[in-house]
């Protein structure tokens, strides 16, 4: 299936069954049975090895913005040492303007536990987490029911379908910290502690949970792998962008008559997206810029987008991402200086304060944000902020120091005028 | 051997190291706040940024790949690397700020990030002088700040636990201070809260900072954001004199500095020791610092009609020898002291054997169940295994007091029996008791001749500690017999070299009235007509202590200097420092 024919796509994570998060609809639905085959048909997959290829061939590129091959992740495991190993899946979503992995867990719940359980037979692992970000207090119940049902059923739990394999399954709420969407700083809040990335290398297929092997993945990466075990790699790979294959999320938000979640091979056009799956422009406004994948990919401008299509390849013509595949359409009444200020308060509100450049970058660049929207920045200013989005990048821990840079750096430069004309006329002004 | 290139420089190297520990080591300097040698390296001050490559090499033959000029060809990491956490490897090659552009302009970006929001207060701050943030801003940063708009708030003046204060706004987060609790004192009494610029470290709610340790925080704080409770606004470090010396509040013999100005120690810091006590020291230590100011016993004073009064030292003396002439021999009894120095021990048993009588006694003074394991023992006294060596006669308290209430002359080393609770004043009643002591107590004042002596701040003088180790003292403060200018054992601090006698802060006033033991006992000697006590400094009487007796053979000031202490082999350390 390729992305030009998205409108014939079938979706298969958030497929229109009534009442799919009970644990019955779902399995009436093939439920339990991508799982059933890794464990039990040892004609197909005889070893976890061989699980782990099947997932490396599709090249899932994990959804939780980085896009790495999960398979190629998941077997850089270390060879079990009969000591514990971990699966963390990562359901933090904090990224503003992202809100896929929600749908799966009110929505879908059980192809996401299913997907998690066959990545834990293929790594030999034996303890899953789901790390569920606090805001989502209801999903998180939702979260504990399906696991408990899972156990009840026997998919979870000692020596599942016969096969001797055992696994256990716990939820871990989150406490209102996007920081801990970052992997390693989500192990630290697993592990009880104050949520601050940690240094790699050691990676955490080395050294993670507790100082054990573990994997991290996103909700999204291992909702896909069940379909991939049920229909095939090929299957996969063929959905899509070339380099970027798989059903994706996409997640639109903003100024468009109707915003939601949408399941869609990767690689629709841009264009498309805006106007046709999410039903146009809102009050049939002019669009003026999109940002493509959370708050902290680069804003793309409007008279960019033609032929632009949502894969990492396409994208970076225009020099942005994919990152969730959060899309945030704007029109043409929005102002770009509130709108930057908005994702400038965010990320001094959100960064962890561990490292120099991030902890006070954020803040200045949010003070210069708030004076220029209020009218009283100057021109120089406008420097200031690149300026200081070229020292805080690439030299923290994590990357949200990037994160918070990017955006700034691209507004400013694709929207300048308008940066311009918000600043008062000054004897400094070099522009 | 494996091999480093640094700044073009080749350097070869062992082992596993840590890559700014290296280049410090080879006495090359990259700025850095929150690495600490004895800790871990969390690389979140983001200060030590370098830049770094490795050779590359052919997979098959193994060989580095050359380009046409046969040099190496270098990967270079995408991102600046901080060299803390980077650990050393064969062929790696690195620039630092001395020859590279882009690490220099690193550096200098970072140091204007840390500046923005810290409250450059450094004239009425109490690290002033002696800050890491205030030096290598003057070498690597900015030259100005282009921050516009307002700091960030936090709390000042927040009395974390009974010794240490916060001042939040200075902190630049390098959680040196969480991490010592977390990895040294084990007593994970601090936390970092909140997030991003408003974060600081804190105590948990409702908790104070009352580790015994708590002070190694202040000394670790990069900027003035954790001062001292009873140091804060006494002296400016630059105004005072740094001397090396003993910690004399337990046996464990932590190396100190002793930070003096006018004659009053004002400050206790630890000294670096890998053998002894790492670069940290108890607080109990630290607020011993009084002992050498307060309460000190100045000029000889003497019993009269039931009253001590002033005496001289001629008089005081003249009294020792004609009581020790008038008693029987059996009668006289010398008590030696676990608080007191190998010198002084040993000059009161030397005397004690030459004029024939008892061998000096002396008692540990043993608190049980005080020590940690750490830096903290059980025994308070700094010198109970010197006394041992010396040949002193060891006795429980209550044989002391049994021996003490025979006698009819005791003459006290320093040691405060009654106010340890081993004697009463009616033990002492109806005899004559000779004190050499430093401090007013219980045990002197009841004394009929009190001969004030120089504490381990005014003299030269060793001390073994509980894990069998030598290590001694240097003069940190004058007396009223000694000149900071004539005696070279003292350190010459700023004032010493630019400040004049008029200084207002040069006065005689903190001066105390007391000699050295050496020098008393030369006098008491030459009055009972011995010649062998014609010492004219510690280093002296160490040198014929190391001549005589075997297990200090090989000891001198110069060895123990050298090697900043001497292990004894005649004791086994009782711990091991990791």
């Amino acid at each position: 299936m390729s992305s030009a024919d998205w409108k014939n796509y079938e979706p298969v994570l958030i497929p229109q069954i009534r009442d799919l998060h009970k644990i019955d609809v779902y399995e009436k639905n093939g439920g339990y049975s991508a799982l059933k085959t890794v464990l039990t048909a040892k004609d197909k997959f005889p070893d976890q090895k061989s699980v782990i290829e099947e997932v490396k061939a599709a090249n899932i590129r994990g959804r939780g913005g980085a896009g790495f091959n999960a398979g190629l992740k998941w077997s850089f495991m270390p060879p079990a040492d009969g000591g514990p190993r971990y699966l963390a899946c990562n359901g933090d979503e904090s990224e503003p303007g992202t809100f896929k992995d929600r749908k799966i867990f009110e929505y879908n719940p059980h192809v996401f536990i299913e997907g998690a359980l066959i990545a834990a037979y293929a790594m030999q692992i034996t303890t899953i987490y789901v790390y569920i970000r606090g805001e989502y207090r209801a999903y998180i119940q939702m979260m504990e029911k399906a696991i408990q049902d899972a156990y009840d059923k026997g998919y979870i739990g000692k020596d599942i379908f016969g096969s001797g394999y055992s696994v256990d399954f716990h939820v871990h709420s989150g406490a209102g910290a996007y920081i801990c969407g970052e992997e390693t700083s989500m192990l630290e809040s697993l592990e009880g502690k104050r949520g601050y990335p940690r240094v790699k290398p050691p990676f955490p297929a080395q050294k993670g949970l507790w100082g054990r092997p573990t994997t991290i993945n996103n909700i999204e990466t291992l909702a896909h792998v069940p379909s991939v075990i049920n229909r095939g790699a090929e299957w996969f790979k063929g959905v899509g962008a070339e380099n970027h294959p798989g059903p994706i999320l996409y997640g639109i938000s903003g100024h468009v008559n109707r915003p939601g979640v949408y399941e869609l091979p990767s690689g629709v056009p841009v264009l498309d997206l805006v106007h046709e799956v999410a039903g146009g422009m809102r009050n049939g406004k002019k669009l003026k810029a999109v940002i493509p994948g959370g708050s902290s990919t680069p804003v793309v401008r409007a008279d960019q987008l033609d032929g632009i299509t949502m894969d990492s390849d396409s994208l970076r013509e225009v020099g942005t991402m994919m990152g969730t595949a959060g899309m945030v359409i704007m029109d043409e009444d929005t102002d770009m200086v509130d709108m930057l200020w908005r994702i400038t308060h965010f990320y001094h509100h959100e960064s962890c304060g561990q490292c120099t450049p991030c902890r006070e970058g954020t803040g200045w660049l949010e003070k210069v944000m708030l004076k220029i929207k209020n009218g009283e920045g100057e021109v120089k200013d406008l420097d200031l902020l690149l300026d200081i989005t070229t020292q805080m990048e690439g030299r923290t821990i994590c990357a949200l120091a990037d994160a918070a840079a990017w955006p700034v750096r691209h507004t400013i430069t694709r929207f300048r005028d308008e940066f311009e004309a918000r600043c008062k006329k000054s004897v400094h002004a070099v522009a | 051997m494996p091999e480093v290139f640094i700044d073009g420089e080749r350097y070869i190297y062992e082992g596993e190291q840590r890559l700014l520990q290296f280049i410090q080591d080879l006495g090359k300097e990259v700025p850095f706040f929150c690495y600490h040698p004895s800790m871990s390296a969390p690389a979140n001050c983001r200060q030590c940024m370098v830049k770094v490559g490795q050779p590359i090499k052919d997979r098959e033959t193994g060989e580095y790949e050359v380009d046409e000029n046969g040099d190496r060809v270098i990967r270079w990491f995408p991102k600046l690397q901080t060299a803390c956490n980077m650990m050393i490897s064969d062929g790696m090659v690195v620039h630092t700020q001395e020859t590279d552009e882009l690490v220099s302009r690193a550096q200098k970006d970072n140091l204007e990030f840390i500046l923005i929001n810290h409250p450059l207060d450094c004239p009425i701050c109490d690290q002033a002088g002696e800050c890491p943030l205030q030096i290598q801003t003057y070498k690597y940063g900015p030259e100005g700040s282009r921050f516009e708009v307002k700091k960030v708030h936090k709390p000042k003046r927040v009395q974390l636990g009974p010794r240490v204060i916060l001042d939040a706004e200075r902190c630049i987060n390098c959680t040196r201070c969480v991490r010592f609790t977390d990895e040294i004192s084990k007593t994970h009494q601090l936390t970092i809260t909140s997030r991003g610029d408003k974060n600081y470290p804190i105590t948990a709610p409702n908790t104070e900072f009352d580790d015994p340790y708590s002070l190694n925080t202040v000394d670790l704080c990069p900027v003035g954001a954790l001062t001292s409770a009873d140091f804060r606004f006494k002296a400016r470090v630059w105004e005072m004199n740094q001397t090396p010396s003993i910690d004399i509040t337990n046996a464990k013999g932590c190396n100190i500095d002793l930070w003096t100005r006018d004659n009053l120690v004002l400050r206790v810091t630890p000294r670096f020791n890998e053998d002894v006590n790492d670069h940290w020291m108890p607080d109990e230590g630290r607020e011993a610092y009084r002992i050498f100011n307060e309460n000190r016993i100045s000029r000889p004073k003497q019993k009269l009609d039931n009253e001590q009064v002033q005496s001289s030292w001629n008089n005081a003396f003249a009294t020792i020898s004609e009581q020790l002439e008038e008693a029987e021999k059996s009668d006289v009894l010398f008590v030696a002291s676990p608080h007191a120095s190998v010198e002084e021990n040993y000059l009161f048993s030397k005397f004690a054997s030459l004029t024939g009588y008892r061998t000096p006694l002396f008692t540990p003074h043993i608190e049980e169940g005080k020590g940690d394991g750490f830096l903290i023992t059980d025994d308070l006294a700094p010198n109970t295994n010197g006394c041992r060596l010396l040949g002193l006669e060891e006795k429980s308290a209550s044989e002391i007091a049994k021996a003490v209430k025979k006698a009819t002359v005791v003459i006290l080393l320093g040691d405060h029996l009654v106010d340890r609770g081993i004697l009463t004043s009616e033990d002492l009643k109806e005899k004559f008791v000779a004190a050499f002591a430093t401090n007013n107590s219980e045990t002197t004042k009841i004394a009929d001749l009190v001969v004030p002596i120089t504490t381990a701040a005014e003299h030269a003088a060793s001390y073994v500690n509980i894990d069998g180790r030598i290590q001694r003292t240097f003069p940190a403060k004058e007396t009223k017999y000694t000149n900071r200018r004539l005696d070279f054992e003292m350190s010459e601090g700023r004032l010493d070299r630019y400040g004049t006698s008029f200084d207002n802060w040069v006065t005689d006033n903190n001066k105390v009235d007391c000699l050295p033991m050496w020098e008393i006992m030369r006098r008491v000697a030459e009055q009972a007509g011995l010649e062998e006590f014609q010492y004219g400094s510690g280093r002296e009487v160490m040198e014929e202590i190391a001549s005589i007796s075997e297990p200090f053979n090989g000891v001198s000031y110069e060895a123990m200097d050298e090697q900043s202490g001497i292990q004894l082999d005649s004791i086994k350390p009782t711990t091991v420092q990791s």
